[in-house]
């Protein structure tokens, strides 16, 4: 990048309108509409309408695809509008041969069943085969025939970047801020640190309970997200890691906080299965972190039971959106919002600080 | 069932995987471990870390004590690996290349990306993680083309399977008799 245009973006750091965070939505969520072949036929007689659809549902129900809307009115050369049906999928007629100049619809519709008046010609066509979860995906569906769409408004927001207003934003950033700072601290140690920083802050509070950052020069697993995580243990009462070299490394000391974990909850007692007899220490939290979690990083969150993940700028090998989407994966017993690209280039900045000596 | 055994995962220099018996008395240190924190009401995982026929790190489920949720056996273990690195002053490294995990349950995925960012080459297992196991029953992290988050490692697994999944329906019956069970891995 241009030394320009960078010192431009940096200068843009206190202005909320520089970034935007958006949501890294499930595969099912953000995948490409899969179509699967159909056949249509077009309605020459309106009035058959009730008629066919009653008589085609009977014959061929389309099991599964109750998201498919079985008549279309679409839009014809001479811009007026036609009613077609669907018929069948290509998949319930395999002895017809669907490829023939024209279709024979009797082989596809015996009489007794269907009655053919007021039916035209038959074509191919390519329907969607799973309900459309976001508007983009429900706009690209429609194209190919129209669904049926449960919107949620909450998504549709989130995609257009508009979740969080004016106030909530520059809150998000200060938050992020921290965790720069920290990031740029690391940098700063030297001996091995990568420039990464986190801060996990309680959004109902709005305080910001501990800020950490990379500290793998001491300890190879101690990445910025696994120092975050003991720091708020250690805010706690508990902890297992040294911070005596690392004083960017800090908790806030809550007075609150046998209120914010139940005695019961930590308690030896109510340990309930295996890797999971623990206090869910991050619950309702929001974690802000300068690059995407690494697996080990976002496993561990979903361990703490995290509320949120906002993070800057993707990873190589991240676990939250790139290789792997652990906050959607459907085994795992907790689940959270994640988003990314808050001061996404500030953060992406970071990586220009990194030891040039690869420990 | 409790006997077989699968491999999967990288590809190591011949030689470095260990032998049956290695195997054998490693993992019955490992189950006996697991007796002992069954006996003590605590989760009933044994994990250790073997380094040139000695054990360098030895570890227990710590998340109650220290209030943070990642404190897995394996994350205590492989601290102890590298405090040993640091006591013997040798290079980390070097050591965990040449370190084999042996553990009742398979490690969950946040234990089994640590393994490979530390380039532990081998972990040997009892049973599966059906809810958070990450060689292979959730998601397999020990094997993924992962280049940034260290090595692939290799899986020896089901050994004594049966046995571990009894000691932790064991434990669920004490604690939680609704939780879910693992599963005695073999597929
Ligand atoms: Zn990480
Ligand atoms: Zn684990």
């Amino acid at each position: 990048m241009e030394p320009q245009s960078k010192r431009r973006k940096e200068a843009e750091s206190d202005n909320a309108d520089s970034w935007v965070a958006l949501p890294v939505l499930s595969d099912q969520q953000s995948q490409d509409t899969e179509l699967i072949p159909a056949v249509a036929a077009p309605i020459t007689d309106k009035k058959e309408t009730s008629r066919l659809i009653k008589e085609l549902r009977s014959l061929y129900p389309l099991t599964g695809l109750t998201h498919i809307k079985r008549v279309r009115s679409h839009k014809l050369a001479d811009g007026l509008y036609s009613p077609q049906v669907l018929v069948c999928l290509v998949s319930d007629a395999p002895d017809v041969d669907l490829h023939s100049e024209s279709l024979a619809i009797e082989s596809l519709l015996p009489p007794d069943i269907v009655g053919l008046e007021g039916l035209g010609l038959p074509f191919l066509v390519k329907i969607p085969a799973f309900p459309p979860l976001t508007r983009p995906q429900f706009q690209l569906a429609s194209k190919h025939w129209p669904t049926t769409f449960h919107e949620d408004k909450q998504v549709t927001v989130a995609l257009r970047g508009e979740l969080f207003g004016g106030p909530q934003k520059a809150r998000m950033q200060g938050y992020m801020e921290a965790a720069l700072a920290a990031a740029r601290a690391a940098a700063g140690l030297g001996s091995g640190q990568e420039p990464v920083g986190a801060a996990m802050v309680d959004p109902k509070e709005e305080r910001i309970l501990a800020v950490g950052h990379d500290c793998r020069g001491g300890n190879p697993l101690h990445h910025a997200v696994m120092v975050c995580i003991d720091l708020v243990a250690r805010g706690q009462g508990g902890g297992a890691y040294s911070f005596e070299k690392y004083p960017a490394c800090t908790a806030a000391m809550s007075p609150t906080s046998s209120h914010s974990i139940p005695a019961a909850e930590t308690s030896k007692t109510t340990a309930r299965v295996v890797e999971e007899g623990q206090p869910y220490i991050c619950t309702g939290y929001d974690l802000y972190v300068t690059r995407e979690p690494c697996v080990m990083c976002a496993m561990a969150l979903v361990h703490s039971r995290i509320g949120r993940v906002f993070y800057g700028t993707a990873s190589a090998d991240g676990a939250l959106g790139t290789k792997y989407k652990i906050h959607a994966q459907k085994d795992l017993n907790h689940r959270f919002d994640v988003f990314e690209g808050v001061l996404s280039q500030q953060c992406k900045d970071l990586y220009g600080l990194k030891d040039p000596i690869k420990h | 069932m409790g006997t077989e055994t699968e491999m999967n995962g990288a590809d190591l220099k011949p030689g470095f995987c260990p032998t049956d018996g290695e195997i054998e008395k490693w993992m019955a240190s490992a189950f006996d471990m697991a007796k002992d924190a069954l006996e003590n009401r605590e989760v009933p995982v044994g994990c250790l870390m073997v380094y040139n026929n000695q054990v360098v790190g030895k570890g227990r489920n710590e998340v109650n004590e220290t209030k943070n949720a990642t404190r897995h056996a394996e994350m205590v273990a492989l601290d102890q690996v590298l405090e040993w690195c640091r006591h013997d002053d040798v290079d980390p490294q070097s050591v965990c290349m040449r370190t084999v995990l042996y553990v009742t349950v398979e490690p969950c995925i946040m234990c089994a990306a640590a393994l490979r960012l530390l380039h532990i080459p081998v972990v040997v297992y009892g049973c599966g993680n059906e809810r958070f196991g990450g060689c292979g029953s959730v998601l397999d992290v020990s094997a993924a083309q992962l280049p940034h988050t260290g090595t692939a490692f290799k899986c020896v697994a089901g050994y004594r399977a049966q046995e571990a999944v009894e000691m932790l329906k064991a434990f669920y019956k004490q604690e939680n008799p609704n939780a879910p069970k693992p599963k005695a891995r073999k597929d």
